[in-house]
């Protein structure tokens, strides 16, 4: 009792600033088993976007090294889920895990072979990093697609199909690991070191960081989060996937783009940037269904050049310009 | 950068003879291809302070803009894939059999290349490309235009991959959405030659060629895991390209 009078008392604890995350994630966590599905849908896919985004700028973001392999760890963490629990529920091969257990085997997954590929493109910067990326997802892409033809006989991988309510709570789960983790190491001397390397790797190693230890560990984190997602995403694709569906370049695009558009660099981009991005997208596709990316296209054009920095940006650009006075971001 | 998805746009004009019809859609994309730079990465190079920006940027532009285009021509053409097949006819060069098609594309675009690198190295206006290129103050210091010709390169690059799709359709069959592919696989030649080597591109062109062919007889399932695998190992033994500088 007297602890948690000293919590309330707490000074740093300001309760206009916690006071909307607290009713955004009451909400998040008790409204939707009330919801249809469509809007859960939405919620879920919302959420999915957001954690992806999230943890390709932990990386990217804070160290400017584009990354566009995105697809390779969503999809080996979609796979991994998909396959494991087709054998397991099929031939028996495998113990049957919880769902989380083996997400989180997903993820290790992930990490593994993402520390490999860091510790060998460290030496590569800018468009090379880029493009060595997104060779990586092809690399990983064709060759599962090469095994699953050729060693197993099949196309895709079938297995048990979750309710839609499940999935959500599976990606609700996720996207707050995500976001608390990447929240953590980026106050830590860890995300420091990744924002210093941004800024100037030269100096940051100078200045004694070990910046090819840092940089493995941030991607083989940033991979690790979305091989997490990729698992939970197992839960929404109705029981069958196949590499076209895991493998998609969009999942590598897109965190991207939606970071970019929320604004890199800032706490907030990345959270804004897919809210609006997958809003947008799940409204135009109902209502304008024939135009609806064509009106994204245009959306995206137009936000890039009036807001150059992305809606983060804009946001700071107008509070520091005091243009309609000390209105409130976010 | 908009790379072959243009060429979709150009798709209508194939009742004309495919090689007669290079000539109107190479100044029809080139047109357009000045006017989205005039349009959308003029101001993006204004307002940008670093390469960095202008990069990330350039790369949301492009986005919102493949989106608009490939939608565009989606819908007035349809997803179906559109070709127009021409030449379809093998001949007997030293004992080997090819399509005729392939040769005269083959042909094709090793005179562009040439008239390319002519147009780079001897002109003025190429000269003018390679100094904005290197030192963008210089070049406007010396009387260089360079939003000029930042246009007039933007257009030149999508009245080449113009080319290439209106070529590639006289072989294959393509839909509106067949543009990303190409457009990795250029880069990715690119890269591997080294960037601002113009030998490099065209070496890079015929490793990648060569490895995806090769593999392909090999295994067709296994070619583009192959040609990636390939891209990834001369990147980490040659991390500037193979004429990098």
């Amino acid at each position: 009792m007297l602890r948690v009078k000293a919590m309330l008392r707490f000074k740093d604890v300001n309760l206009t600033k916690t006071l909307p995350f607290v009713l955004i994630l009451v909400i998040l966590v008790f409204v939707p088993p009330f919801l249809p599905d469509y809007f859960l849908s939405i919620f879920r896919d919302v959420l999915m976007w957001m954690a992806l985004s999230i943890s390709w700028h932990f990386f990217s973001g804070s160290t400017k090294y584009i990354s566009l392999g995105s697809a390779a760890f969503f999809g080996i963490g979609l796979y991994f889920t998909a396959k494991y629990m087709e054998l397991s529920m099929t031939y028996g091969y495998y113990p049957v895990l919880p769902l989380p257990v083996i997400v989180l085997l997903a993820g290790l997954v992930n990490f593994a072979l993402a520390l490999v590929v860091g510790l060998v493109t460290l030496r590569l910067r800018g468009i090379y990093f880029a493009i060595l990326t997104f060779s990586v997802s092809m690399v990983v892409m064709n060759a599962v697609q090469w095994w699953e033809i050729k060693v197993t006989g099949t196309r895709g991988t079938f297995f048990p199909v979750f309710d839609t309510l499940t999935g959500y709570y599976a990606i609700f789960v996720c996207t707050i690991v995500t976001l608390l983790l990447t929240t953590l190491v980026r106050r830590s001397k860890f995300g420091l070191a990744l924002k210093m390397i941004g800024e100037s790797e030269e100096a940051a190693v100078h200045v004694g960081v070990n910046a090819s230890l840092y940089k493995t560990l941030g991607f083989a984190i940033s991979a690790m989060l979305m091989g997490f997602m990729g698992g939970c995403f197992a839960t929404r694709v109705n029981g069958y996937v196949n590499t076209d569906i895991a493998f998609n370049s969009l999942y590598s695009f897109m965190p991207a783009v939606m970071t970019l558009l929320g604004g890199a660099g800032t706490v907030y981009g990345p959270v804004i940037g897919s809210i609006t991005m997958s809003l947008l997208s799940a409204y135009l596709s109902v209502t304008l269904t024939h135009y609806f990316l064509i009106i994204l296209g245009l959306i995206l054009v137009v936000i890039v050049m009036l807001m150059p920095d992305g809606i983060m940006g804009m946001v700071e650009k107008i509070k520091t310009t005091k243009l309609f006075g000390s209105k409130k971001a976010t | 950068m908009l790379g072959a998805y243009v060429t979709a746009v150009v798709f209508t004009f194939y009742r004309v003879n495919p090689i007669v019809s290079l000539v109107i859609s190479g100044p029809i994309v080139f047109v357009l291809g000045i006017l989205i730079q005039i349009a959308v990465f003029r101001r993006l190079v204004y307002v940008s302070r670093s390469a960095e920006e202008l990069e990330s940027r350039s790369l949301l532009a492009c986005f919102g803009l493949m989106f608009i285009i490939q939608n565009v021509v989606g819908l007035i053409f349809g997803g179906t894939p559109v070709g127009a097949s021409y030449l379809f006819v093998s001949i007997d060069i030293l004992g080997e059999r090819f399509l005729l098609n392939m040769i005269v594309a083959a042909v094709i675009s090793i005179i562009l290349s040439l008239v390319m690198y002519l147009l780079l190295r001897f002109t003025k206006i190429g000269l003018a490309m390679r100094a904005t290129v290197e030192e963008p103050a210089g070049a406007q210091l010396v009387g260089i235009n360079i939003f000029r010709i930042h246009a007039v390169s933007f257009g030149l690059g999508a009245l080449l991959a113009a080319l290439a799709g209106s070529m590639l359709i006289m072989i294959y069959f393509m839909t509106p959405y067949v543009g990303p592919q190409y457009t990795f696989i250029a880069l990715a030649v690119i890269i591997l030659g080294g960037m601002g080597s113009f030998m490099g591109s065209l070496l890079g062109g015929f490793i990648i060629g060569y490895v995806y062919y090769v593999s392909l007889t090999i295994d067709p399932l296994i070619t583009y895991a192959v040609v990636y695998l390939f891209i990834i190992i001369l990147l980490i033994i040659r991390p500037k390209g193979l004429f990098g500088r």
